[in-house]
């Protein structure tokens, strides 16, 4: 009896493990040839853009009968990409973020040059510019060509500001003093949705460009500088904000958290313009706005963060090289630059086209101006995951923790994991 | 002399060296060469993808030095030295319960395997829910300070993955025990009764003792398991609050293959791989040597 007990379990655990084993492997080649014509395959790294992409390729495949584009958006896609670069099994084309996923399939030689297409003379220098940042060895070539840049900051609830007569914060003091307004109203001012630990980087990063010396990231990859020492002012104020941010900020998930803003249970969430598409669709009533992050007292050096959000790049070794040129090309005609951002309530890379919409009004005029810093987690060494690291000093803090003592235990630990990650 | 010997022996059928052998190349192919090319990684610098080079043992070195492993691995022993035994003892009564001559004992018990038959991905996302939602709510309503706030928000988020481990983990354990306790000879009971054993002494000196051999292999399979933990973690906390919740297996992944540190993780799976067969072989000595003294 307990033999065939054991035999049974042994074969079962057995099958089991050959049936996980199996499961990640089971994608079709990407390159497969369907019976009409040509098929290529456009690889996107953010799933929220998917029905849009899907409307302009629908609209691309009209035009050419011979082609048809399919579109792969799974989850993690960043993980999903890397992987299939190591099994040398690329799609044609890939619309991902000026970030270090990027760095790393740009870095190994996986894209085609794009800098004497004609198109690359519509695009903004500060974005490009952007682009070749994040190029190895900041190269100056467009083997990513900058679509739709996003943009981050504080976003507002219109109607509450206009409730209590609140005029947009332009330093931090006035932030402060708009943060305190609203909660002796009554007010939830500041709403954080850390449990999905990455948007706990989203003040960070509003802040750090402000504050941080300018050539930190440079400086910090060569060595010559560390986080101790040049960071402190950025998580004293990221610890002040924490003072204000509702109970149980840990365990609340960026999708709920987005609903109750939507539905008006807090006045500001710092995030950004990528989430208003999530807060309307949960409350199309709510009025929107955003401004840049005050950070600084000095008001001049307060911008608003944005990066390339979405780069268009074809791979080297496609069949169809030619034809993901012409579909890149095609993306970035002005009117479908259009498109896309109307839909995503985002700012296009190519020069005239603007984003017209209200709920990003507030930081538009300084997009165009170009006052605009990048990420700069984009700047960052892919293996340095500081999210989680801003989430145990979180953790820290809502266990009480003394502030001095968290910020130096925090600040240390960066430049230990960035050490760590910052390998060649 | 020997081959007169192996003559007489009766043919085995060749279906069988058939099925062995189609078995065999399965295995072969899709399970022990993946893992060899892992080990043969584990000593390289590979990201992943592009060009690789020979380092020796440095990933292994490296792995001494570095906190992250450290804690993933104090964590992870944590976690499964916990859940094992909880879900071990947790299992023995509910399946002595069940056992025992109750009403709708058969719809009770398809209550307590209906946990196991949904991926643990799924029960780890509505337990997510619950956790975000219902309970904080619950905490609120009773005036409870701990339960008002989503506990895998805090320092306490190993244990919200523990219970929802358990309640995935007893449904399985249970259902072996119950198939131990059903091969006791009911001759035993009854002499046991006649000698006036009842209650937990008769628990405690017959029935335990005779479920020896499920117990060996719950405690190995269990251990075995949480040992790799990883689909509860990626469905509720993904490793965090900072990084309190990350396993060996959740580390691998993450850094493996986000963190481009493919050959350094492939070392760390080794080194995972080493720990899981020592500690399955241990366990296995010492619960067999019981068993026989039992026996």
């Amino acid at each position: 009896m307990n033999k065939k007990i054991v035999c049974t379990l042994m074969v079962g655990t057995l099958l089991a493990g050959m049936l996980t084993g199996c499961g990640g492997s089971s994608e079709g080649g990407s390159s497969a040839k369907g019976s009409k014509g040509t098929e290529l395959e456009l690889f996107s790294t953010k799933a929220e853009n998917k029905d849009i992409l899907q409307k302009l390729v629908d609209k691309f495949n009209e035009t050419h009968e011979d082609v048809t584009i399919k579109i792969t958006a799974p989850a993690d896609a960043g993980t999903v990409l890397k992987t299939r670069m190591a099994k040398n099994d690329m799609p044609d084309i890939v619309a991902m973020g000026g970030d270090n996923n990027y760095t790393e399939v740009e870095s190994a030689g996986m894209l085609v040059d794009l800098s004497g297409e004609d198109y690359i003379s519509t695009v903004q220098e500060s974005y490009l510019q952007m682009v070749y940042d994040v190029n190895k060895d900041k190269e100056e070539k467009a083997y990513g060509v900058p679509y739709a840049t996003n943009a981050s900051g504080v976003i507002y609830n219109v109607d509450k500001f206009e409730e209590y007569g609140i005029e947009i914060p332009k330093t931090w003091d006035e932030f402060i003093a708009v943060i305190e307004k609203l909660q002796d109203a009554g007010e939830q001012p500041l709403l954080m949705t850390y449990k999905d630990a990455w948007t706990s980087l989203c003040p960070w990063n509003s802040m750090a460009p402000d504050l941080a010396p300018t050539t930190f990231n440079d400086d910090r990859k060569a060595g010559k500088t560390t986080f101790v020492g040049t960071h402190e002012e950025i998580v004293e104020k990221y610890l002040k904000l924490l003072d204000y941010a509702q109970d149980d900020f840990m365990g609340l998930t960026y999708d709920d958290g987005n609903k109750a803003f939507a539905n008006g249970e807090a006045a500001m969430i710092v995030n950004g313009n990528w989430a208003i598409n999530q807060y309307l669709n949960s409350n199309s009533d709510l009025k929107v706005n955003m401004f840049a992050f005050p950070a600084s007292n000095d008001e001049a050096q307060n911008y608003v963060t944005s990066g390339v959000d979405v780069l268009l790049g074809v791979c080297k070794d496609s069949a169809n090289e030619e034809m993901a040129k012409e579909f890149v090309s095609f993306m970035l005609e002005p009117e479908n630059a259009k498109m896309y951002i109307e839909d995503q309530f985002a700012f296009s890379a190519v020069k005239g086209v603007e984003q017209e919409n209200e709920t990003v009004a507030g930081v538009k005029e300084d997009i165009a101006n170009g006052k605009v810093a990048n990420f700069p987690d984009h700047y960052y060494p892919s293996g340095f995951d500081l999210s989680a690291l801003i989430s145990e000093m979180c953790l820290n803090y809502t266990n009480g923790m003394d502030n001095e003592e968290n910020m130096n235990q925090f600040l240390a630990q960066c430049d230990e994991k960035y050490d760590i990650a910052n390998v060649d | 002399m020997k081959k007169k010997t192996s003559r007489k022996r009766p043919a085995v059928n060749r279906i069988y060296y058939i099925y062995v052998g189609i078995l065999a190349v399965l295995f072969f192919t899709f399970h022990t060469i993946p893992f060899l090319k892992g080990v043969m990684y584990s000593f390289t610098d590979w990201r992943g993808y592009g060009d690789w080079n020979f380092v020796g043992l440095r990933n292994y070195i490296h792995m001494f030095s570095d906190a992250d492993t450290g804690n993933a691995y104090l964590f992870t022993f944590k976690f499964a030295v916990i859940t094992t035994i909880l879900v071990n003892v947790i299992s023995l009564i509910l399946a002595c319960a069940l056992n025992a001559k109750i009403k709708f004992k058969n719809t009770i018990k398809a209550f307590y395997f209906l946990p196991y038959m949904l991926g643990s991905l799924i029960v780890g996302f509505i337990f997510n829910y619950i956790f975000a939602n219902l309970i904080p709510q619950l905490g609120k309503g009773l005036g409870i300070k701990a339960l008002s706030v989503n506990i895998l928000g805090t320092n306490n988020a190993i244990w919200g993955i523990i219970a929802v481990s358990l309640w995935i983990g007893c449904a399985f354990n249970t259902l072996i025990y119950i198939a131990g306790l059903q091969s006791i000879d009911t001759d035993v009971y009854e002499a046991a009764d006649l000698d006036g054993a009842t209650g937990f002494r008769r628990f405690s000196k017959i029935t335990f003792p005779l479920l020896a051999p499920s117990f060996t292999i719950n405690m190995v399979l269990s251990a075995k398991g949480y040992l790799m933990v990883y689909d509860q973690i990626m469905a509720m906390t993904e490793g965090g609050p900072g990084t309190s919740t990350t396993s060996i297996a959740v580390l691998i992944y993450k850094k493996g293959f986000g963190g481009g540190q493919f050959a350094y993780q492939s070392a760390n799976a080794v080194m995972l791989f080493i720990v899981v067969v020592l500690i399955s072989v241990f366990q296995l000595r010492v619960l067999e040597k019981r068993e026989e003294k039992l026996g």
